[in-house]
């Protein structure tokens, strides 16, 4: 039974992966096109995306500590997650630091495009570190992080898309609402 | 060819249009009076035909080339809000630099240049943090014109100048006219400005509301525009 | 006018200004020391810990340090709307982004080569061994550390929280460049020449400057003009 919960959590985290090629691709498309819808599904995607990646991080420390009986072991994926998860919440930071809804998506593009051409240098870098650290070789994966096929996949899926449709949705009614504000406030 | 063209530009904050659908012209040799209230979008039009914002819809075109390329570049002046020099460095070392990124052919010959037509030669060595307010209006004034482009961009320049600064700025825009450049400024001060203007382009709330000749009810009453053209 | 010749003219406009004010190098070059000291107290800095922990503290010491200074970069064109005039000048983009990377560069060095000897002094420690090998680490080190904390400060420039936000987005992404930076430079200060085991590094350290140089001269015309 926890077996099969630590599968569907540990599953979100490959979901992760899409969601960030996701966010990458509307991230360019809006630079190109300046339509706001893809920078609100850029927005959604990593919104989800980092969700996902929470909880999958959350549910692999348990699960190390209940198979091998230290919470953290350094591992090259769980480690190049934990990085990629700070780069996101970066992005989403900067988000709410920028006031201006044109300025903020094209600074957010730019900004996930670096965050995607950082991820995979990261993981080599750390599986590099690792492997000079002679730190013991990696157990298996945990549930999930490897998984592509299967129910839990299938179901994480699922709910990335819902989540991402409902925060696209989500973000589209704030930008509305940011416009009638504004033209609330013009005399 | 027109030497200023916006042609249907719309900038959206988010999904707030601040400028719709703007279309007007400046011809060669021309004063357009940019008027209008605040908020009303006359900053963000000028920005965008400085080329320091992009508008989402429509072209802004500059002797019909684009704000943002090089050449284009070198031909249009902007004066802000801001000075736009360096407290840090001299007056005579900010017009050098301004004259070496403008790729003057004697940059200190031509700051030295109009360090003197804006009366501030004796100070040339002094650090701009020292000046005084008027003084380093004068210098602002100085960089705009350095480089003698064939475009100025003015956002309410009046303000805030004292009566000396105005008058530097008022004699070095009527030679500027007189030598066939052309003027597009954005103002409150309508009076200073109407005297200058060829062409008036009224603003209001993103939209234009008037654009055409500066007529001389215009000179005489200022808030006839207004009154005449109102709030669209 | 050549492209390099307008990279030189801005990379002196900022030198100049810094030079004269002393500002962000005086904080940089004290914050560095401090945290040097610090460090001195947290550990016992016997000559075995030291061998396995300088990489770690000096790349440490020059990130922190040179983000303080980084931060500046873009800001001090705020005062009098000056950023306006320099996007406004018939100069490319990237040639006003790369000239500003060099003044920084040349600052960020600068407070490095300050720091290492305070290091040697306060910790003991013969850092000089592999000096052209350290010194190269240094420069390819340091210029990750200059691109992505310039183009962060061009992106940040107008927010409020700027001093908050510029490291949050620069650590992150720097990592890769700075583990390897941190590996080499432990090795290369424990006497250790360049070699298979760390060679890998050196080619991560190239791979990241020339991949974020070349992106960030692609997209900063969109940070700074939109």
């Amino acid at each position: 039974m926890s077996g099969a919960l630590f599968s569907f959590f540990g599953s979100g985290a490959p979901i992760a992966m899409a969601a960030a090629v996701v966010a990458l691709v509307a991230s360019v498309v809006f630079l190109r096109t300046r339509n706001f819808l893809y920078d609100a599904l850029a927005l959604a995607a990593t919104q989800a995306g980092f969700v996902l990646l929470a909880a999958a991080l959350a549910a692999a420390v348990i699960w190390t500590h209940a198979t091998a009986r230290s919470w953290w072991q350094w591992d090259t994926r769980l480690t190049t997650a934990l990085l990629c998860g700070l780069v996101y919440a970066a992005y989403l930071m900067l988000r709410r630091a920028i006031e201006e809804p044109t300025e903020r998506a094209t600074s957010a593009a730019v900004v996930s495009i670096f965050a995607f051409l950082d991820a995979p240098l990261a993981a080599i870098a750390i599986a590099w570190w690792r492997a000079r650290r002679a730190l013991p070789p990696e157990g298996a994966a945990p549930p999930g992080w490897s998984a592509t096929a299967g129910v839990p996949a299938f179901a994480m899926l699922l709910a990335a898309v819902a989540m991402t449709v409902i925060l696209l949705r989500r973000e589209e009614r704030r930008r509305a609402l940011d416009a009638e504000r504004r033209a609330a406030l013009t005399l | 060819m027109s030497a200023v063209a916006v042609e249907d530009v719309w900038k959206f904050y988010g999904d707030y249009p601040a400028l719709r659908d703007v279309r007007l012209e400046a011809a060669p040799g021309s004063c357009l009076a940019l008027i209008g209230r605040n908020g009303a979008g006359k900053t963000t039009l000028l920005r965008i035909i400085a080329g320091f914002s992009k508008a989402q819809r429509g072209k802004i075109k500059i002797h019909g080339a684009d704000p943002r390329e090089t050449e284009t570049r070198r031909q249009l002046g902007f004066l802000g809000h801001g000075i736009a020099v360096y407290d840090e460095l001299s007056a005579l070392e900010n017009l050098t630099l301004y004259g070496k990124l403008y790729n003057l052919k004697d940059p200190h010959q031509s700051a030295l240049e109009w360090l003197e037509r804006t009366g501030l030669e004796r100070v040339r060595n002094g650090l701009v943090r020292e000046f005084s307010r008027g003084m380093r209006q004068r210098l602002a004034v100085a960089r705009a014109f350095l480089h003698e482009p064939s475009v100025l961009l003015l956002d309410e320049p009046f303000t805030a100048l004292d009566d000396r600064a105005i008058a530097v700025l008022q004699r070095l825009l009527r030679e500027a006219l007189a030598a066939g450049k052309t003027i597009v400024m954005s103002t409150h001060q309508l009076r200073e400005a109407l005297e200058l203007a060829t062409h008036v382009a009224l603003l209001s709330r993103g939209q234009l509301a008037y654009h055409g000749a500066c007529t001389p009810e215009m000179v005489a009453d200022p808030g006839y525009i207004y009154a005449r053209y109102g709030e669209a | 006018m050549g492209f390099l010749r307008q990279v030189w003219v801005v990379t002196m406009k900022d030198l100049r200004a810094e030079i004269r004010t002393k500002e962000a190098i005086n904080a940089s070059l004290a914050f560095s020391i401090v945290i040097l000291l610090l460090f001195s107290f947290a550990f016992d800095p016997t000559d075995e810990t030291m061998r396995g922990l300088s990489g770690g503290l000096l790349w440490i010491v020059f990130a922190f340090a040179g983000t303080l200074m980084l931060n500046r970069s873009f800001a001090r064109e705020l005062p009098n709307d000056c950023l306006d005039a320099l996007v406004a000048a018939p100069i490319p983009t990237s040639a006003l982004f790369l000239g500003k990377c060099l003044a920084n560069y040349v600052l960020v060095l600068a407070v490095e080569l300050v720091s290492l000897p305070v290091f040697g002094i306060f910790y003991n420690v013969h850092w000089a061994r592999q000096i052209p090998e350290l010194l190269l680490v240094l420069m390819l080190g340091s210029w990750a550390l200059t691109v992505i904390g310039t183009i962060f400060s061009a992106l940040t420039v107008n927010i409020k929280l700027r001093e908050v936000m510029l490291p949050m987005l620069t650590y992150p992404i720097l990592i890769p460049a700075l583990m390897s930076a941190m590996q080499l430079t432990t090795a290369l200060v424990g006497g250790t020449p360049i070699n298979s085991d760390t060679i890998d590094s050196l080619k991560m350290l190239v791979g990241f400057d020339v991949i974020f140089t070349a992106v960030s001269l692609v997209l900063v015309e969109t940070v700074l003009v939109g």
